[in-house]
C-alpha cells in the first residue's frame, strides 16, 4: 500500500523535475556510470577518473582479459570501421581523446539500454513499446548505437588509451538489480498488500481453508498471478536491454568475421544474465508470496491427485463429511483444468525465476503432505476384506506362507500403488520437468518405486495407529490385516507396531472401566488378529505381556473363561445363529465398495467402554443402536438373546472350542523333523531365545497360559463344573465334551478330579434308583404292617421324591457345610436314605450337605397354588412358614427373622436371602422391619406394596400351605471315615465360612513358620514365604497380612518385638 | 531315539547317554519333589497332628525343612521340645529325607551329633510315608526307644536300669537351641 503510493509520488516528482530540466537524455547513466564529476585537467566532460572506478565494483579487468587478441590487428579494423562513425566521433585521431570517445560511446550505449529510471507503476513497464517506437530512436540511430557498442566492447583494442573502460553487460546487470530492488520489490509487496488483506489471520490455515475457502484460494491465486505479471514485465524490460546488447554482439561478431572472434559469447552472456536475474528474483521472493504460491499449489495438486481440498489430515472423521480422496477419473474435467492451470503456473513461475530451489522444496513438501493426506484420507477405516473370493485366497495364502509376505497384496495396496504410479509420479514428473527443462527425466522409474515404498510406509503407519480398532472390528477387518502384513516388512516397523499397540492397550483397554469379560473378549480377537497377521506369534508375544499382567489382577478372569468354555449347547446355537445373521449385512456392505465408515464396526461384541483418552472410540451409543437395529440384521429374539448372552458370557470360547480346526494340534516333533516342509521359513528376527513356533492360533491355549498356570485353570474349572453338576442334574453333555477337549490339552491325569465328579453324579443316579426301589419295597411292607402310620411321614413319603447325589469328598472342591435344620419329613427321608445307602455300601457313611440341593415346592395359598423350583435353603425357610396349628382362617402366618433363626439354626444372611427370594416371588411379604407374612392372596401381595399392614391380616383363610412334593436333592458326601474336617470357629458377621477357613489356614502357616523356620520374622519375609509356599497362591498384600497379624497380636497369640513377629513363649 | 543317535556321533556314546538319562529323570522329579512338599505342607497346615509341626526353612528352600516335636507325656522327654532338620533329596518321596535332631537329645537311638537310627528313615522307607508320619514315628520313638540297636549305648542301658538317672541325663543334655 504505502510502497505503491510512495513510488507513485516519486514518479510524479520526477516527471515535474524532468519537464523543467530535461535531464532525461543528458543523464544516460544515472546510477552506474563510472563517475559524474568535474573532469580532470585536459579531459573533456564525462571522463571517469581512475581511482574511483573500483568503487562501483565492476572489474575493469574484464575487457582486458577478453580482448587478448593482437592489439595492432584490431586497431586496423577499427580504423576502417571508425570511418563510419565520423560524424559522431570526429576527433578519433587524437590519441589522447580515446577516453572521451569511449565515454561518448558509453553514453550512447547506456542511453539506449537504460531502464526507465522512473519506472514505477505497474503499467509503466507493464507494457514495453516495440522496438520501432522506442524513444531513443529519435536521437540515436541503430547504426550509431552499434558503432558505440563496438567501441565500448572493444575498447582495449580500439581505444587503447582510454584508461577507464567498463563492461556494459555488467553495468546492465547492476542496473537491473538496483531497479529491481528499488521499484519491483515494492510493487511485489504492493501486490501482497492489496490482495492478502489478512495474512496473519490465515497463517495458521496453511493447508486448511477457513470459512471462505473458495475466496481464499482465489485471492492467493490473484496474488500469485499479479506478482508473476509484475515480474514478467520487469524481466521483459531487463531482457529487452540485454537483447539489444546481445544483438549488437552478434552484429559485431558477424562484422568481425569468423577469423576474428569477438571474444564474447553472446549466448553465454545472455544465460549468465538470465541466471543472475532469476537468482535475484528467487531470493527476493517474500515469504508471503511463497505462502500464496504454496496455497495455490496445494489446491491445484490436491485437485489433480484427487484429494478434496480442505481435507483434514489431522482429525480423521472430524471433516469426514467431505468425500474421501480418490484418484480422479481420466475424464474428470476439474482435474484436467487444474492440471492445465498448474502447468501454466509452473511455466510462468519458471519463466520469472520463481521456480528455483525454494519452489522445489515447497513442491516437495506439498507432495509429501499430499501423500500422507491421501493415504490417511483414502484408507483410514477402510478395512473391508475385499470380497469372499480374495479373502479365501488370502487365507489359503496364509496357510502356505506363514509369515508376512508381500506375495498377496490387498486392494488397498493395489490401489495405492496405482495412485502413486499414475497420478503422483505423473504429477511430479510434469512439474519437475517444467521446472528444470534441461534435466533428463527428473523422475526415474526407481523414483517411482521409492514413492511407492514411501506410500506403503505411510499406509503401514496408518494401519498401525488403527490396529486397536482393527482388532475390535475383527473379523470384518481382514482387509486391513492384509495391508499390514504386506507393509510390515522391517523389524523397525514391527517394533513400531508392538509399541503403538501396547500403548493403545494401556489407554483403551487395561483400565478399570473395562469389564474382565470385555478384556478377555478383546484378548481373543487380539490373538486371532495378530495370528492372522503374523503366524509366528512373535508379535503377539510382544504385546500380550502387559495384557497378561493386567488380567492376573482380575480375579474373575479364570471363572469367566471357564464359564465361557462351558456354555451350553443351546447358548451356542443362539450365538451361531446370531453370528450368521450378523454376517450377511457385513458382506453386503463390504461388497458395496469403499464405504469404510460403515465397516468400522463389525457385529461382534457388546458395548465397549473406553475412556475419552486420546483418539478414543468414536462410536456413540446412538450409532451402535442404529446399527443393531438395521433391517438387514433381522432383529429378533435370537439376536436379542445372543446379545444378552454375549454381555454376560464369553460365548466365543465355546464356539472356538467346538471348532474342529482349533483342536487340531500337531506335535512339535513332527514339525521339526519335517524335511519336506516346503513352506518352512526361519523364525522372525525379533523372536526370543527360547521361541517355539506355534502351529495354530490356539486361542484357548494362549488364554489359559495367559491366566497363569494350568493348575489355577483346572482348579477353577473343577469348581465351576461342580456348581453346574450340582445345579443342573439332567444333562451334562456339554460338560463332558469340554472335559474331553481339556483332557486332550492337559492330559488325563490333570483332569482326574473332574472325571471323578462326573462319575459320582452318574453313579449316584444308579445308587439313587436302587435305594429308592428298595425303600419302596420296604415301605410298602411297612405300610401293610402298620396301616395307620404317621400321617405326615406317610403323606410325605407318598408325595415326596427324594433323590441324593453322592459325592466323593476328596475330589469335589468348595464343599463347605452350612448348618441348618431341615424340615422333619426331610430329615426322616435322609435317615432312610442313609440306612439304604449303608445297606448298599457297608462301612461308608453319608454326610449331608444340606445347602447344596434343589427343591420343587408346591404352595397352596388361599387363592392360588404355586410351584417353585428353589434351593433347599429357600425351601426350608418357606416350610417354616407352614403352621400346622394355625387353623385360624383370618390370619396369615408370620415369622420374624429371629424366630426363624431360632427354629432353623440357619445363618442369618441365608435366611435374609431366602426371605428376599420369596418376597420377590410374591409368596411372602414384609410386614414389619424383619417380620414376614404369607401373602395368601394376590391382592395382599399387591397391597403389600402400599404397605397396608392392616389389610394383610384381614382376609381370613386357611394357611393351606404345603411343603413341596418333590423335595429333591440333598447333597451328601461319601466319607471314608478318617476325615478330621476342620470347622472354623465362631465366625464374625460378614466373613464367609470359606474366608474364615482360609484365615485359619494362614494362621497355621504362620504358626508353623514361627515355630520351625525361624523364631522371629519380619513382615516382608513372612509375606514372601506365604506367597512361595501356598500352592494356591497367597492373595493378600503385605498390608492385609499386617492387619491380620495385628488381630492376632490383639488376641495375644502373637508378639511383635523390634519389627519382627514371634510367638509368645509359653 | 533319533536324537541320541545323532548326538552320539559327536561324543563318547555311553557317558552321554547316561548323563542324559540321569538328567531326564532328575529334571521333572526335582519339580515333583517341590510339588509334593507343597502339598504335604498344605496337609500339615490344614490337619495338623498334635505335638509335631514342620515348616520349610526360612531361606525359602523347599527342600530343607525345620520341624518341632514336643516330648510326649509319660516319657522322660515330657515338656521338652526338640528341633529337627529335614533335608529332602530331589527325588523325594522315592528316597527318604535326611533327618537330624538339632536340639541336643539324650536318647538311645540318637547319637551326639543328632543322627537318628530309625528304620523307616533308612531301608524301610517307602513313598507312602510323609513328613507327618515321620514326625509321629519319631515322637513315638521318644517314648519307646529301640534298645536293640542303640547309637548311644549308655542311654540304652540307663533306659532300662535307672530311669531317674536317665531323666536327669535327658534334662542335663537338653538345651533350647535359639536359632539365629
Amino acid at each position: 500500500m504505502s510502497a505503491a503510493v510512495a513510488s507513485q509520488w516519486a514518479q510524479r516528482r520526477r516527471r515535474v523535475f524532468q519537464s523543467v530540466f530535461h535531464t532525461d537524455d543528458s543523464q544516460p547513466t544515472p546510477h552506474s556510470t563510472p563517475c559524474i564529476r568535474f573532469p580532470d585537467q585536459g579531459q573533456p566532460f564525462g571522463g571517469p577518473a581512475a581511482p574511483i572506478v573500483d568503487r562501483h565494483g565492476h572489474g575493469t579487468a574484464t575487457p582486458s582479459t577478453i580482448f587478448s587478441q593482437d592489439a595492432a590487428a584490431a586497431a586496423s579494423t577499427i580504423d576502417a570501421r571508425s570511418q563510419l562513425a565520423q560524424p559522431l566521433f570526429p576527433s578519433l585521431a587524437t590519441a589522447a581523446d580515446d577516453q572521451v570517445v569511449f565515454d561518448r560511446a558509453w553514453h550512447v550505449v547506456t542511453a539506449r539500454i537504460a531502464l526507465p529510471a522512473s519506472a514505477t507503476a505497474d503499467d509503466s513497464f507493464g507494457t514495453l513499446p516495440p522496438d520501432s517506437q522506442l524513444p531513443h530512436q529519435a536521437y540515436t540511430s541503430d547504426v550509431d548505437f552499434y558503432d558505440a557498442l563496438a567501441l565500448v566492447v572493444q575498447a582495449p583494442a580500439l581505444l587503447p588509451r582510454a584508461t577507464h573502460t567498463e563492461d556494459v553487460v555488467a553495468w546492465h546487470a547492476q542496473q537491473a538489480r538496483s531497479h529491481f530492488a528499488q521499484h519491483v520489490v515494492p510493487l511485489l509487496s504492493g501486490c501482497l498488500d492489496d490482495q492478502g488483506d489478512e495474512p496473519g489471520a490465515e497463517n495458521r490455515g496453511r493447508y486448511r481453508g477457513t470459512r471462505r475457502r473458495g475466496d481464499y484460494y482465489e485471492r492467493h491465486m490473484v496474488i500469485v498471478m499479479s506478482s508473476i505479471r509484475t515480474l514478467e514485465a520487469a524481466l521483459r524490460l531487463y531482457f529487452y536491454g540485454l537483447g539489444i546488447l546481445v544483438r549488437g554482439f552478434y552484429k559485431l561478431a558477424v562484422a568481425n568475421g569468423p577469423s576474428k572472434p569477438l571474444g564474447v559469447d553472446p549466448e553465454l552472456i545472455a544465460t549468465r544474465f538470465r541466471r543472475d536475474i532469476h537468482a535475484l528474483v528467487g531470493n527476493s521472493a517474500s515469504p508471503e508470496l511463497m505462502r500464496s504460491v504454496s496455497i495455490v499449489l496445494v489446491r491445484l495438486t490436491g485437485t489433480i491427485l484427487g484429494i478434496p481440498s480442505g481435507y483434514d489430515s489431522n482429525g480423521i472423521g472430524s471433516v469426514r463429511s467431505s468425500q474421501r480422496p480418490a484418484p480422479p477419473t481420466d475424464d474428470d474435467l476439474n482435474a484436467m483444468a487444474a492440471r492445465q492451470r498448474l502447468h501454466e503456473l509452473v511455466e510462468q513461475l519458471h519463466n520469472v525465476g520463481l521456480a528455483g530451489e525454494r519452489f522445489q522444496i515447497l513442491f516437495a513438501e506439498i507432495m509429501d503432505s499430499m501423500m500422507s493426506d491421501f493415504v490417511t484420507g483414502a484408507y483410514a477405516g477402510v478395512w473391508g476384506a475385499s470380497d469372499t473370493q480374495s479373502f479365501s485366497a488370502a487365507t489359503a495364502m496364509n496357510t502356505i506362507s506363514r509369515t508376512a509376505g508381500a506375495s498377496f497384496t490387498s486392494p488397498c495396496i493395489l490401489s495405492l500403488g496405482d495412485w502413486v504410479e499414475n497420478h503422483f509420479s505423473r504429477l511430479s514428473l510434469e512439474v519437475l520437468s517444467r521446472v528444470s527443462p534441461g534435466a533428463a527425466s527428473p523422475v526415474k522409474l526407481s523414483d517411482v518405486k521409492t514413492y511407492q515404498s514411501l506410500a506403503l510406509g505411510r499406509l503401514a503407519a496408518l494401519r498401525i495407529s488403527e490396529l486397536f480398532d482393527i482388532v475390535l472390528a475383527w473379523p470384518s477387518s481382514r482387509g486391513a490385516l492384509d495391508d499390514l502384513r504386506a507393509t510390515i516388512t522391517t523389524t523397525a516397523r514391527r517394533l513400531q507396531l508392538t509399541a503403538s499397540f501396547s500403548h493403545a492397550l494401556q489407554t483403551r483397554l487395561l483400565h478399570p472401566g473395562c469389564s474382565t469379560l470385555e478384556i478377555l473378549r478383546t484378548y481373543i480377537t487380539i490373538i486371532r488378529t495378530l495370528h492372522a497377521l503374523d503366524h509366528s506369534k512373535v508379535l503377539l508375544g510382544h504385546v500380550e505381556s502387559s495384557l497378561q499382567l493386567y488380567l492376573c489382577q482380575r480375579e474373575d478372569a479364570v471363572r469367566i473363561l471357564v464359564t465361557g468354555l462351558l456354555a451350553s449347547a443351546e447358548e451356542l446355537r443362539v450365538a451361531r445363529k446370531y453370528n450368521e445373521t450378523a454376517k450377511k449385512p457385513i458382506e453386503r456392505r463390504s461388497q458395496a465398495g469403499h464405504t469404510g465408515t460403515e465397516n468400522r464396526r463389525g457385529p461382534e461384541p457388546g458395548p465397549f467402554m473406553t475412556p475419552a483418552v486420546g483418539r478414543g472410540y468414536r462410536e456413540t451409543p446412538g450409532t451402535r443402536k442404529r446399527q443393531d437395529s438395521t433391517p438387514e440384521a433381522e432383529p429378533g429374539d435370537a439376536e436379542k438373546a445372543a446379545r444378552d448372552l454375549s454381555s454376560t458370557k464369553l460365548i466365543e470360547l465355546a464356539l472356538i472350542l467346538n471348532d474342529p480346526l482349533q483342536s487340531r494340534r500337531a506335535s512339535p516333533e513332527d514339525e521339526d523333523l519335517d524335511w519336506n516342509d516346503m513352506t518352512w521359513v526361519p523364525d522372525p528376527v525379533d523372536a526370543g531365545a527360547n521361541y517355539k513356533r506355534p502351529k495354530s492360533e490356539d486361542v484357548i491355549g494362549t488364554l489359559i497360559s495367559a491366566l497363569g498356570s494350568e493348575d489355577v485353570f483346572i482348579k477353577e474349572f473343577a469348581s465351576v463344573l461342580a456348581d453346574r453338576l450340582l445345579t443342573d442334574p439332567a444333562n451334562f453333555d456339554q460338560e463332558l465334551r469340554v472335559l474331553d477337549l481339556l483332557k486332550r490339552r492337559f492330559g488325563e491325569a490333570a483332569m482326574q478330579n473332574c472325571d471323578v465328579m462326573i462319575k459320582d453324579v452318574r453313579d449316584s443316579r444308579k445308587v439313587d434308583t436302587l435305594i429308592r426301589r428298595e425303600r419302596k419295597d420296604r415301605h410298602e411292607g411297612k405300610a401293610l404292617a402298620t396301616p395307620g402310620g404317621q400321617a405326615l411321614s406317610a403323606q410325605g413319603a407318598k408325595e415326596m421324591e427324594y433323590h441324593a447325589r453322592i459325592l466323593s469328598r476328596l475330589f469335589w472342591p468348595n464343599l463347605d457345610r452350612e448348618h441348618f435344620l431341615l424340615p422333619t419329613p426331610i430329615v426322616e427321608e435322609q435317615k432312610q436314605y442313609e440306612s439304604g445307602y449303608q445297606g448298599l455300601k457297608s462301612g461308608r457313611k453319608l454326610t449331608w450337605l444340606n445347602q447344596l440341593g434343589q427343591a420343587r415346592v408346591e404352595l397352596e395359598l388361599r387363592d392360588r397354588s404355586v410351584t417353585v423350583d428353589c434351593t433347599t435353603v429357600e425351601a426350608t425357610v418357606i416350610y417354616a412358614f407352614q403352621d400346622p396349628d394355625a387353623e385360624d382362617e383370618n390370619s396369615s402366618v408370620r415369622r420374624s427373622v429371629d424366630e426363624l433363626y431360632a427354629q432353623l439354626q440357619m445363618d442369618e444372611d441365608m435366611i435374609a436371602a431366602a426371605l428376599t427370594f420369596w418376597v420377590a416371588k410374591g409368596i411372602l411379604r414384609r410386614v414389619q422391619h424383619d417380620v414376614y407374612a404369607v401373602a395368601e392372596t394376590q391382592a395382599a401381595t399387591a397391597n403389600a406394596d402400599s404397605s397396608s399392614v392392616a389389610n394383610a391380616g384381614s382376609s381370613g383363610a386357611v394357611a393351606g400351605q404345603q411343603p413341596g412334593t418333590a423335595m429333591s436333592t440333598a447333597e451328601d458326601k461319601e466319607d471314608g471315615g478318617e476325615s478330621p474336617r476342620k470347622t472354623a470357629g465362631g465366625k464374625p458377621a460378614g466373613a464367609s465360612a470359606k474366608e474364615q477357613e482360609r484365615r485359619a489356614m494362614y494362621w497355621q502357616y504362620i504358626c508353623g513358620m514361627l515355630t520351625n523356620a525361624s523364631a522371629t520374622m519380619p513382615l516382608g519375609q513372612m509375606a514372601m514365604m506365604m506367597k512361595m509356599l501356598i500352592s494356591d497362591g497367597f492373595p493378600w498384600s503385605n498390608e492385609e497380612l499386617q492387619e491380620f497379624l495385628g488381630e492376632k497380636i490383639a488376641d495375644g497369640e502373637l508378639e511383635v518385638v523390634g519389627g519382627k513377629y514371634r510367638l509368645p513363649r509359653k | 531315539m533319533s536324537y541320541s543317535m545323532e548326538d552320539s556321533q559327536n561324543s563318547a556314546p555311553g557317558s552321554l547317554q547316561a548323563t542324559k538319562l540321569a538328567g531326564a529323570r532328575k529334571g521333572p522329579d526335582g519339580q515333583n519333589a517341590v510339588k509334593r512338599l507343597q502339598t504335604e505342607l498344605m496337609q500339615l497346615m490344614t490337619s495338623p497332628a498334635p505335638g509335631v509341626s514342620a515348616f520349610p526353612s526360612a531361606d525359602g528352600n523347599l527342600l530343607s525343612w525345620r520341624a518341632t516335636i514336643e516330648g510326649p507325656d509319660d516319657t522322660p522327654y515330657s515338656g521338652l521340645t526338640f528341633k529337627l532338620s529335614f533335608e529332602f533329596p530331589s527325588n523325594y518321596p522315592y528316597a527318604p529325607p535326611t533327618v537330624l535332631f538339632i536340639t541336643p537329645i539324650y536318647h538311645p537311638n540318637v547319637d551326639f551329633s543328632g543322627r537318628i537310627c530309625l528304620d523307616i528313615l533308612k531301608d524301610k522307607w517307602t513313598a507312602a510315608y510323609n513328613i507327618q508320619t515321620v514326625l509321629l514315628s519319631l515322637q513315638s520313638l521318644l517314648g519307646e526307644p529301640n534298645n536293640a540297636s542303640p547309637l548311644n549305648g549308655e542311654a540304652a542301658e540307663l533306659w532300662d536300669k535307672d530311669p531317674s538317672q536317665f531323666k536327669a541325663k535327658v534334662m542335663d543334655r537338653h538345651k533350647d537351641v535359639d536359632e539365629d
